[in-house]
C-alpha cells in the first residue's frame, strides 16, 4: 500500500467518525423554543412556540407556497406546491436541524440553543 | 474524438441516465433532503478510471442536464451541478493515489464532496447558514451510498476487463 494511499484511508476514518458524531449530536441535542420563519432569506416570523396559539400560516414565495401548521408547541410544514414535498416529510421541527424547503427557499430554524450553541461553543 | 470512442461515451451517458431515472422511483430512505443512493455515480467513477478527464466530465454534465430535464426538476439542477463539479474534480485528482483496487474510496470522497457542494449551494439560495448543520448526516450518507456505487464500480471494471488489456 503506497504512502498516498495510506493517507486517504486515514482521512476517510477520520470523516467517517466525525460524519457520525456530528449526526448524533445535531439530531440529539435539546430545541430551544424560539422558531424563526425564513422565506427568501428574510425572517417574515419569530415565534415562542409554547407561547403561540395553534394556527396555520402561509408564506409564498416567487408564486409558490408553503403552509405551516403549529399545533401543543410544535411546527411543521403541512402543504406546499413544490415538486419533492421534502419539507412535508420532515415533520415537526426538532433538534438542531431545521427544516428546509428548497424550491421554494422557505427555512424554519431554531432561533439558539440547540445543536447550533452546543456545537459551536 | 474516434467513431467508437463517441459512440462508447454516448452509451454510458444512456446508462447513466437509466439509472438515474429509475433511482427517481424509489422513495427516498429519509426526509432529510439531499441523501440518496446516487446510483448514476458508478458510471462517473467508472469514467474517471476508464476514460480521459474531459470526457469522464461530458458524460456527467450531459447526465446531469437530460437528467434534470427527466425529472422535471429545474431547480435542482444547481445542486447537481455544484454537488458533480466538486465530485469529479476530487475524483480526479484522487484517481492519482488510490489504485484501480481501491475504487470504492475514491467514489467515497466523490460522494461526500457531492454532498459538500449541494449543501453549500443550498446555504446559498436560502441565504440561511443553518443548513450547514445537515452536512454531518449527508457526509455520514455519502459515505455509505459512495462505498456502494464505488464497489459497483469495481465490480463493472473487474467483469469488463478481465483478462483483457488491463
Amino acid at each position: 500500500m503506497s504512502k498516498g494511499l495510506k493517507i486517504t484511508y486515514i482521512v476517510f476514518a477520520v470523516i467517517l467518525a466525525a460524519a457520525i458524531a456530528g449526526t448524533v449530536i445535531i439530531f440529539t441535542a435539546p430545541a430551544s423554543q424560539t422558531v424563526e420563519i425564513i422565506s427568501g432569506g428574510e425572517v417574515l416570523y419569530t415565534l415562542d412556540l409554547p407561547r403561540t396559539a395553534d394556527k396555520t400560516i402561509r408564506v409564498e414565495q416567487g408564486g409558490s407556497y408553503n403552509i405551516i401548521e403549529i399545533t401543543d408547541g410544535k411546527i411543521h410544514v403541512s402543504e406546499a406546491d413544490c415538486p419533492d414535498k421534502t419539507c412535508v416529510h420532515m415533520g415537526f421541527l426538532r433538534g438542531g436541524a431545521p427544516i428546509v424547503c428548497l424550491p421554494n427557499r422557505l427555512v424554519i430554524r431554531y432561533v439558539q440553543g440547540g445543536a447550533v450553541d452546543a456545537v459551536a461553543g | 474524438m474516434k467513431v467508437k470512442r463517441i459512440a462508447e461515451l454516448a452509451l454510458l451517458t444512456a446508462l447513466a441516465l437509466i439509472i438515474f431515472v429509475v433511482e427517481l422511483q424509489i422513495p427516498s430512505l429519509t426526509p432529510i433532503p439531499g441523501i440518496k443512493l446516487g446510483l448514476a455515480n458508478i458510471i462517473t467513477v467508472f469514467a474517471v478510471y476508464r476514460y480521459r478527464a474531459g470526457e469522464a466530465a461530458l458524460v456527467l454534465l450531459a447526465r446531469i442536464i437530460l437528467g434534470s430535464l427527466f425529472s422535471g426538476n429545474m431547480t435542482a439542477i444547481m445542486y447537481s451541478l455544484a454537488g458533480g463539479a466538486l465530485c469529479l474534480l476530487g475524483m480526479l485528482l484522487l484517481k492519482r493515489v488510490i489504485p484501480l483496487k481501491h475504487m470504492w474510496l475514491c467514489s467515497v470522497f466523490g460522494a461526500v464532496l457531492h454532498n459538500v457542494g449541494q449543501t453549500a449551494v443550498a446555504c446559498a439560495v436560502t441565504g440561511t447558514v443553518q443548513i450547514l448543520w445537515y452536512l454531518p448526516a449527508l457526509m455520514l450518507s455519502g459515505c455509505v451510498a459512495g462505498a456502494f456505487t464505488g464497489l459497483c464500480a469495481q465490480l463493472v471494471v473487474s467483469r469488463l476487463y478481465k483478462g483483457n488489456d488491463k
